[in-house]
């Protein structure tokens, strides 16, 4: 309930469209009521009962309507009050659904900006947490659910409520035994359709999975697709699929009947209900207890009822929906960050790039540390090779620098003062970082080279991209620089990415600068550029790689060699070399058979001469 | 109710097709096909009728369901008539025991209004769903058969949002026909009911509906333009927002919160302002509704009333047409209001219809047979290949691959490595020559029949959802557990395999991603071993792992590759060398053939790249390949 009171609160920032909407609701309502009124009234005046027998005026001119006790008018009189009715009706209507749409479209709008901007500041522990896909389900469906639970749980339950009630009174003042009788259903009624909603609810939950599950297997089968045809295995995949939306189609069927056939339950009642008045009230006019015009009151009023207690179910279904839902936004809105900005945190300004690591301690969840002491010393624009087995640590040590996570406990400084002191904006212009994953934006190769640095020309882009060896294979794209990339656009190779992601880095020019260089999906010719544009990005800044090739690290000014989070060595090549630890080892298993063939392939150069 | 809300535009219609490198090709794709974001007609014939053909199997609930739709009318219409008649006859005239009786019938009336509606939500949903799994399946089995070469140009989400989320725009306008097939009929019964009663009247009451129709009409056309700002507008905002999550760790680093956030408000506020328009126009349409409501019902006191008092017309009368009056507008109104929902629908089924209608490129020949066990003979024979006219991707291959021989391909980037092994297992059909698998021309032979006795492990290991032992065992689910862990022992992965929480019974994250790619690499190699192929294919199969399980894998290979015709791309020199057969390729036509030595020897293109790649260095520099040796001759042949 607290989910919803929040919503709630949310609300109340539009306050006056709230108000206006349940005011223009009431309105509404009320002029809604009044036209089985003017009917019955019109009947009333037309007919005179006598003997128990009902026969009509015998002159126009007989016809005075009372109506409400306050003004007498004619037929015509009547007609007008009636239309009169109808128009305020319609227009109050009119205000009510703009007053509660614009509403309910107006949270929505602000819980999606919040969710946007609270996701894109979020911590990358909370990004490797959730699925993107369960991500993206929040910001659009679940938003949807909240909108659709202001607009109409909010304000139309209010109405479901407000129209029972008075149509309630109306009857009862009318003919309280008649009006107690067909109401008396009511409640079972209710209780009936709720029920079947919470049993709705959860068939409906249930479904969604199924749906799910059906949508993983379509997505698995479309991604692995080489892999299904390679293997042949497109009649188990049909199997696979076909199991599930079977049971999906099962799934959907009984939703959908339990839904129709509650309507059905509900309309029973209602065409019980006038077929009761029809009787009982017939013989209460018959008896002269009950006018003809009250007669066409009561089945008329009936008949405004069916539309609200139909709609109570759905109302009550936006309910639970939004409690489902708005505990999965608030799930994230309510997330902290693990590397929230201190307050007074201030700006870097352009630091010299000297890192220091001091007993830097980390992991990824309580039990399992992924770092243990880390110290590390780097004086400005020296070149740090981080070498060691997959889940050592490498990542972990570069991905704390930009503060993606938070130290557990240690410190790291840059220039002598705790990162934590900076605001992350200035602190992430201060350390740049060439991922392994790289991510295309949908929009132009300028544009996803800019992308760190909005107000960059197209000369710092080029320049940038120069650098990067990349400049050349731009210039042969059907459009150059404007050529599309991302989602629906060029395909780049992962060379290529990889020297528009050393590109994207560079344009924003930090002085400390961290390449993750473990893609060996290359070829030779991309391998040399990139190593020629690395070469060239890390002249002059403090430079951190993740190094899977001998160059790398024999040009490293310190080797440290991870194992289980600990640095076990540390030093140059040559001096690890001599230590003869696990350095050695590495070099001796893989490193040392390359040295062979390279010998070797040299030699069969030189041999073949004019190769 | 309706919970699932599958981001429409998930595929994200940002920007165009802008120089699309892969154009060109003459296999198809869905680019050519209509875009996401078309909206069409509210209804079109062609799609109706062609949706019509799935009813077929279900003609027996589809007929009982329109009965019921049909008797439930009737009955709609009765009961305001009975009612009337119960006023006329019996009320007016005090008679109580034709009250009784008239209560009587209306009871009957009542439960037959009640069991028709009872049962036509039981009969159509078993239509719709019907339809709508039919559907369902048949894209999926359509798919199948489409070739790699369809999947490459075309996007995953493309596709994703064909199956899923057109399939569910039909199944709201199922939902939506159920709901309003019946108001249509009853508006039907209720105006011809009206004209038998009493045609003045009815004519009178009706007399407003002409202008309804012509405001709706006229309203359609602005409204019409708001909704499709919508959709625009809400697949910017999804499209937006699926490239935030999936981009954040760049965003992060990169500093761009701000300038996206502007950027994402300035969609997010067209978004709402498009949906206030269109809430102002379907508001707006309320008034005229209830005015002209008005008056009919104005109209009905005043002449009705008149002819009351005239004795021309009984009151009973009066009170059945305020009811149906009542009942009249309402379905107009509701069907107005989802005009949208069904141009919605069309254009889904349009889509869906497209992707139906794409030809396969490799298709089993009516008279193809069964693939005898393979020995493991491979025969390319004059073999050509284009993927575009007149561009040969490969040219007249010749070669001869015994039982058991393993063979290297080398060449640079672009010399056609992939598509010469792709060709053996039918993604795609020679476009000249024959290949031939002992003997057997591959085209004359089921396609499963062949490929199942093969198997391949591709550069990116992909894991599928469920447990180790169900990607081991994939599709040959006639293998043991035993089977299993020894394809596992073979490989080198059972070590890994049982630290596992479960073991073999590991549930894996999705794609596997609680495992080093190595080590999803090695399941994909156990998976490529464990139904004992005769021939297997590694194309780059240790191209993306990082040095450390490289070597785990160079032990495991030799196991994999021993007793069985293999055609490695590679690029480790040791794999290369031990090859029984290196065949060299170049601009796609076989350069040499040859051992390792034979071939240094040769001093020709083989020695060259082989130099190149491990020997000379042009700057001096110990190259970034060259050292490390893990970078032979080129991937990315995927062209």
């Amino acid at each position: 309930m607290s989910i919803l009171f929040r919503i709630v609160k949310l609300t109340w920032r539009y306050n006056v469209r709230l108000v206006l909407a349940y005011v223009t609701f009431a309105l509404s309502i009320g002029f809604a009521l009044a036209i089985p009124w003017i009917l019955g009234e019109a009947i009333d005046s037309l007919v005179v009962t006598q003997d128990g027998r009902i026969s009509p005026v015998s002159n126009i001119r007989d016809v005075r309507v009372d109506l409400l006790g306050i003004f007498q008018t004619s037929l015509w009189g009547l007609a007008g009050a009636l239309l009169a009715a109808s128009l305020l009706r319609g227009l109050f209507d009119f205000a009510r659904t703009y007053a509660s749409d614009s509403l309910a479209q107006k949270v929505a709008y602000d819980m999606r900006n919040l969710m946007y901007d609270k996701l894109q500041h979020l911590s990358f522990a909370f990004h490797d947490k959730e699925h993107t896909g369960n991500l993206y389900s929040k910001a659009t469906s679940d938003v949807e659910a909240v909108r659709r639970f202001v607009m109409m749980g909010m304000v139309r339950s209010i109405e479901v409520v407000a129209r029972v009630v008075a149509i309630g009174i109306i009857l009862a003042l009318l003919h309280w035994q008649l009006a107690l009788l067909s109401l008396v259903f009511l409640p079972f009624l209710v209780g009936r359709s709720t029920t079947v909603l919470l049993k709705l609810r959860v068939l409906w939950l249930h479904a969604q999975e199924v749906m799910g599950e059906l949508t993983t297997i379509l997505q698995e089968n479309l991604s692995g697709i080489h892999v299904v045809k390679a293997f042949a295995s497109e009649e188990h995949e049909k199997k696979k699929y076909d199991r599930i939306a079977q049971q999906l189609r099962e799934e959907y069927f009984v939703n959908e009947v339990t839904m129709g056939t509650n309507s059905a339950w509900v309309t029973l009642y209602f065409t019980l209900a006038l077929g009761f008045i029809m009787w009982f009230g017939g013989l209460q006019v018959i008896w002269g207890h009950l006018s003809a015009g009250d007669l066409t009151k009561f089945v008329l009023y009936m008949g405004q009822l069916v539309f609200p207690i139909r709609m109570s179910a759905f109302v009550i279904a936006t309910f639970s929906r939004a409690i489902s839902s708005g505990e999965r936004i608030y799930d994230v809105l309510d997330a902290r960050s693990a590397v929230e900005e201190k307050p007074g945190a201030q700006d870097m300004g352009r630091v010299e790039g000297q890192v220091r690591f001091d007993n830097v301690s980390f992991s990824y969840d309580r039990d399992t540390p992924a770092l243990k002491d880390v110290n590390i010393d780097v004086p400005q624009g020296s070149v740090v090779a981080l070498l060691g087995a997959p889940g050592s640590g490498k990542s972990t040590i570069v991905n704390l620098l930009p503060r993606f996570y938070a130290v557990t406990s240690g410190q790291i400084t840059i220039d002598g003062i705790d990162i934590q002191d900076f605001t992350l904006g200035s602190l992430r212009r201060n350390v740049g970082i060439v991922q392994q994953d790289v991510y295309l934006f949908s929009a132009t190769v300028k544009d996803n080279i800019g992308y760190g640095a909005p107000g960059a020309s197209s000369e710092d882009v080029i320049q940038a991209a120069k650098v990067a060896q990349l400049h050349d294979q731009i210039m042969e794209l059907p459009f150059g620089y404007d050529t599309w990339v991302g989602e629906r656009g060029a395909t780049l190779s992962g060379g290529q990415r990889q020297r528009l992601s050393i590109a994207r880095t560079i344009l924003i020019d930090p002085p400390v600068l961290i390449l993750d260089d473990s893609t060996s999906s290359v070829d030779v010719e991309t391998e040399r550029q990139i190593h020629r544009a690395m070469t060239e990005v890390i002249k002059g800044r403090t430079t951190f790689v993740i190094a899977h090739r001998l160059s790398s690290v024999r040009e490293a000014d310190v080797i440290l060699v991870l194992k289980d989070g600990r640095i076990v060595e540390q030093g140059n090549h040559d001096e690890l070399m001599t230590l003869g630890g696990s350095y050695k080892d590495i070099y001796e298993l893989q490193l040392r058979p390359q040295e062979e063939v390279l010998l070797d392939a040299t030699f069969t150069g030189d041999d073949g001469g004019d190769s | 109710m309706r919970g699932g809300h599958f981001g429409g535009g998930f595929g994200g219609m940002l920007g165009g097709m802008r120089g699309l490198q892969a154009g060109g090709m003459n296999s198809p794709t869905l680019d050519n096909l209509s875009d996401d974001g078309i909206v069409g007609s509210a209804y079109d014939h062609k799609v109706v009728m062609r949706l019509g053909t799935y009813v077929k199997p279900y003609r027996k609930d589809a007929l009982l369901s329109l009965a019921a739709v049909l008797v439930y009318t009737a009955a709609n219409v009765a009961i305001p008539l009975m009612l009337m008649l119960g006023i006329n006859n019996f009320i007016n005239d005090g008679n109580r025991n034709g009250l009784h009786l008239i209560a009587v019938g209306f009871l009957i009336v009542i439960l037959i209004h009640f069991a028709s509606n009872y049962y036509q939500f039981v009969w159509m949903p078993r239509v719709g769903q019907g339809i709508l799994y039919t559907l369902r399946t048949e894209m999926f089995n359509h798919l199948q058969t489409l070739s790699p070469s369809f999947f490459h140009r075309t996007a995953v989400g493309r596709i994703m949002s064909r199956s899923s989320s057109d399939v569910h725009q039909l199944q709201e306008m199922f939902e939506l026909i159920v709901q309003s097939f019946g108001d249509m009929l009853s508006l039907v019964g209720i105006v011809l009911a009206m004209l038998i009663i009493d045609w003045r009247l009815a004519l009178l009451t009706m007399s407003v509906m002409p202008v309804l129709f012509l405001i709706l009409s006229y309203w359609q056309r602005f409204a019409r333009r708001s909704f499709i700002r919508i959709r625009r507008a809400i697949a910017m905002v999804n499209g937006e927002y699926n490239q935030n999550i999936t981009g954040v760790r760049v965003v992060e680093s990169l500093n761009r919160q701000d300038e996206n956030l502007e950027h994402f408000d300035e969609l997010n506020y067209e978004h709402l302002d498009a949906n206030m328009q269109a809430s102002r126009y379907s508001g707006g349409l309320q008034p005229v509704v209830e005015i002209l409501t008005g008056l009919s019902m104005g109209a009905l006191i005043v002449l009705g009333g008149s002819m009351v008092v005239g004795s021309t017309l009984e009151w009973g009368v009066m009170v059945a047409f305020a009811m149906w009056i009542q009942r009249f507008f309402e379905p107009i109104r509701h069907l107005t209001m989802q005009y949208s929902q069904l141009q919605r629908a069309m254009a889904a089924g349009v889509r869906i219809f497209e992707l139906l209608d794409l030809r396969p490129e490799v298709n089993d020949a009516d008279d193809a047979i069964d693939m005898p066990p393979i020995k493991g003979d491979v025969k390319y024979e004059g073999v050509s290949f284009q993927y575009v006219q007149d561009v040969d991707v490969l040219k007249d291959i010749n070669l001869h691959f015994s039982p058991g021989e393993t063979v290297a391909l080398v060449g640079p980037t672009g010399a056609g490595k992939s598509t010469f092994v792709t060709l053996l297992s039918r993604f795609a059909d020679v476009t000249e020559g024959t290949i031939k698998v002992d003997d057997h021309d591959i085209r004359d032979v089921k396609r499963l029949s062949l490929v199942g006795q093969m198997s391949m492990v591709l550069q990116e290991p992909f894991l599928f959802s469920g447990t180790v032992k169900e990607n081991i065992r994939y599709n040959h689910e006639d293998a043991s557990d035993e089977d299993v862990m020894a394809a596992a022992k073979a490989v080198g992965a059972h070590e890994f395999i049982m630290a596992l929480d479960g073991k073999y019974d590991n549930v894996l994250a999705e794609r596997g991603s609680n495992l080093s790619i190595g080590q999803r690499q090695l399941l994909s190699f156990a998976r490529a071993v464990v139904g004992d192929p005769r021939i297997i294919v590694l194309d780059e199969a240790t191209a993306s792992i990082d040095t450390h399980t490289e070597i785990l894998i160079q032990n495991a290979l030799k196991e994999v590759l021993k007793g069985r015709t293999s055609i490695v791309i590679a690029h480790r020199l040791s794999t290369i060398r031990n090859a029984d057969k290196i065949v060299v390729l170049q601009g796609g036509r076989v350069m040499e053939v040859g051992k390792h030595e034979e071939l240094l020897a040769k001093k020709g293109v083989y020695a060259r790249l082989y130099a190149i790649n491990y020997g000379l260095r042009t700057d001096g520099a110990p190259e970034a390949a060259g050292t490390n040796g893990v970078a032979v001759p080129a991937v990315g042949d995927n062209d």
